[in-house]
């Protein structure tokens, strides 16, 4: 049996001036399978994963739907809130209303909301079919290749290389330095480039 | 330079190229072709009596045009590593047969014309692309300021390579037309930026320091001249960098707040035309040199490696980063990252910053001995797998093997092929997924139910 | 809706057609958090769903968002 819990996050007035969270929360309580809803102001901040944090214990919850801005930004912050939470990270969904709904659609306040609710419950229908995933190890080869041997090339090969890994600086011309070699004194400081 | 050049932990490979690259964060394996150089770098001392001694002289790249070398070369004296190659292109022994003067110059023998291309294959954990930037093709764009037709309109990396104490003029900002000092030289900034309608819409933030820089090598140069400099805008956000404008005013540079609108020849001088726009009139200037802030755009063969590699570029070419404010040094593509003008012009300082940021995105992946992989990751039900392999040629990353496996059936054990997903290799696009007829294949994370689920609830 | 409803709701002026986006993460589904960055405003009946690829789109997704009443489809990636 699932147990979703659904946070609806005001993004400070990002998306609750356009989106009516407190609504969109209520009408999550009511989709299949969840156990829990909430609006807060900032979900991403140390308190509202605190809120996430808690709902999870008190409601045993299963599945968690955060309904924030795109899973680009924060899917990760919020994997992390659910495995310290001790649940697994990939019972995650996020409803993505704030790029793809409020930010674009400002001017159309009921309809957002509209959007904002069916978001949730496309969210609230995946989470219901996740499960527990896990990774697994590869070894990691710590030699790094630099691509270009320029003022950025060489200065990125030596901060790796003073840190005690092996670095091999390509370059396709014959010499390295690139444009810098090339340049006379370089402001600010009026000093040689080479 | 010689700091890379002798660092124990840095491999120097010059004159070489990406030319593919398999495998993923941690285990990239990159092929790299190492261009025929011509000659044994394990014997040659760099003495330089080769390079002395070739007849062929054509025109330095390293110089811009402004100077030659030969055709066995270093681009210039300080060379790392401080040994030739032959350009192929011109060298009269490979394109003739004929010369071979270097063969038989050469004290320890190092000469090699049948050297050819050579490819090696390397693992690495991580990739830094740091391939820099190139100059906006102003000539085919400008024609007011003369297609590139008088020698004496250059760029501002000619007026470097002029002002640098080893380059072609020792120095001396001379005219590559007759080798006279010119007295006035005008300066036109945003050539090729900030200009949709001939070139490009963005800043290319390094000219208007490297302006005023060069405005203040005029004045201090050369006796009694005059640097006038056409602008736009004037941008100095950086750390003294409005003083060191503010000196270059003080050195008497004078700034005219317009566009030229035409660059034409009248006896020896140039007279460029152009608009004060404080004043709101027209301005002449007789110049003996224009000087082009022109843009910086990718580095040739940008866009080539991009896909090579297997990264993103943005509208303009230039390497896309992840995010512009939170992941400025990462790509799309996990244990790809970028420094410096190849995700988007840049000048020295700021470029050193993002180098030593992405050095330590790399230190920090190199801190631990194995990674955890995304789970996100096709799967395969060997009990519907068929074994047909259609999926194998759809996967664009190689990470679907064939393997067999034994199952009792009817009382006896039969061994079958069954379909095997590289748990490395596998980036989750879920192409195979859809190739598969018997549905025997899924993707975790967004499994047929997950996305079904999904179109479900959204037609409600 | 039903072809003969549909005739019908598109003479009204309420009628907007539902459309389903599939968008690959990588491209077309950070090219809409673009446009959301970038506060380009455009109709709000259309609903995205997150794919890794385009290449995830099975046939399948797309009849089933026909019959459940989809009136477009979007593959984009």
């Amino acid at each position: 049996m699932k147990r979703i819990g659904v946070f609806v996050c005001h993004c400070g007035t990002n998306i609750a001036a356009t989106v009516d969270v407190a609504h969109v929360a209520e009408v999550a309580k009511a989709m299949p399978n969840v156990a829990f809803a909430t609006d807060y102001k900032f979900m991403c901040s140390e308190p509202g994963q605190e809120e996430i944090r808690k709902a999870i214990k008190e409601y045993n919850l299963n599945g968690v739907v955060v309904a924030a801005c795109t899973p680009r930004l924060h899917e990760p912050t919020f994997q992390k809130a659910l495995e310290r939470s001790g649940i697994n990270p990939y019972l995650l969904e996020i409803a993505n209303i704030r790029e793809q709904c409020a930010w674009v659609h400002s001017k159309e306040k009921a309809a957002a909301t509209d959007k904002a609710v069916e978001l949730v419950r496309m969210a609230v229908a995946k989470a219901s079919k996740n499960v527990a995933l896990y990774s697994t190890d590869v070894p990691v080869n710590k030699r790094a290749l630099v691509v270009g041997a320029g003022i950025a090339g060489m200065q990125a090969a030596l901060d790796i290389a003073d840190s005690g890994h092996q670095v091999v600086l390509l370059e396709r011309e014959s010499t390295i330095g690139g444009k810098m070699v090339m340049l006379d004194k370089v402001f600010p400081t009026l000093d040689c480039s080479a | 330079m010689v700091a890379a050049s002798q660092h124990p932990n840095i491999t120097m490979m010059t004159w070489s190229e990406v030319e593919k690259v398999d495998g993923y964060i941690g285990n990239f394996d990159v092929t790299i072709r190492q261009k025929a150089k011509y000659v044994d770098y394990d014997k040659c001392t760099g003495c330089g009596l080769c390079e002395t001694k070739c007849p062929k002289k054509v025109n330095s790249e390293y110089d811009l045009g402004l100077g030659k070398r030969k055709s066995i070369y270093k681009p210039f004296a300080q060379a790392v590593p401080n040994k030739p190659i032959i350009d192929h292109k011109s060298c009269r022994k490979i394109n003739e047969d004929k010369c071979g003067v270097c063969e038989k110059i050469c004290p320890v023998g190092a000469i090699n014309y049948d050297d050819e291309d050579k490819l090696v294959t390397e693992r690495f954990g991580a990739v830094v692309m740091a391939t820099g930037y190139d100059l906006f093709g102003w000539q085919e764009a400008y024609g007011e300021y003369g297609y590139g037709k008088y020698p004496d309109v250059i760029t501002g990396l000619h007026f470097e390579r002029m002002s640098n104490a080893s380059g072609p003029t020792d120095g001396k900002i001379l005219r590559p037309s007759d080798g006279t000092e010119p007295k006035t030289v005008v300066f036109i900034k945003c050539v090729g930026s900030r200009d949709e309608a001939k070139g490009k819409s963005y800043c290319s933030r390094a000219c208007c320091m490297y302006t005023a820089k060069h405005a203040h090598q005029v004045k201090e140069k050369i006796e009694d001249s005059e640097a006038i400099v056409f602008y736009m805008d004037v941008r100095t956000p950086g750390k003294s960098y409005e003083e060191f404008y503010q000196r270059a005013l003080d050195d008497g540079a004078v700034y005219v707040r317009g566009r030229v609108s035409k660059i034409y020849k009248q006896g020896e001088k140039l007279i460029v035309r152009g608009e004060d726009s404080l004043i709101g009139k027209q301005v002449e200037v007789e110049a003996d040199m224009v000087v082009l802030a022109t843009a910086m755009v990718p580095s040739i063969g940008s866009a080539k490696i991009a896909s090579t590699v297997g990264f993103a570029t943005d509208k303009d070419g230039f390497f896309q980063e992840s995010h512009p404010k939170l992941r400025p040094v990462e790509t799309f593509t996990a244990g790809v990252f970028l420094a410096g003008a190849c995700q988007g012009p840049k000048d020295i300082p700021d470029t050193v910053a993002q180098a030593s940021a992405a050095a330590v995105k790399v230190c920090g992946l190199f801190s631990k001995d194995n990674l955890a992989t995304d789970p996100m990751i096709s799967t395969v039900n060997e009990s519907i797998c068929s074994g047909c392999a259609i999926c194998q040629p759809v996967c664009p990353y190689g990470a679907i093997e064939m393997k067999n496996i034994e199952e009792r059936a009817q009382g006896k054990t039969i061994e079958r092929q069954v379909a095997s997903v590289n748990k490395g290799l596998c980036q989750g696009c879920g192409s195979c997924t859809v190739a598969c007829r018997s549905g025997a294949i899924n993707l975790q994370g967004f499994t047929n139910e997950q996305i079904l689920a999904e179109v479900d609830a959204v037609c409600l | 809706m039903s072809v003969e409803q549909a005739a019908q709701a598109t003479q009204t002026e309420e009628w907007t057609p539902k459309i389903v986006a599939f968008c690959c993460n990588w491209c077309a589904y950070a090219g809409a958090d673009l446009a959301g960055l970038n506060r380009m405003q455009y109709p709000p009946n259309v609903r995205v769903i997150r794919v890794p690829c385009s290449g995830r789109t099975n046939p399948q997704f797309i009849m089933r968002a026909f019959q459940r009443g989809a009136d477009a489809v979007l593959v984009a990636g």
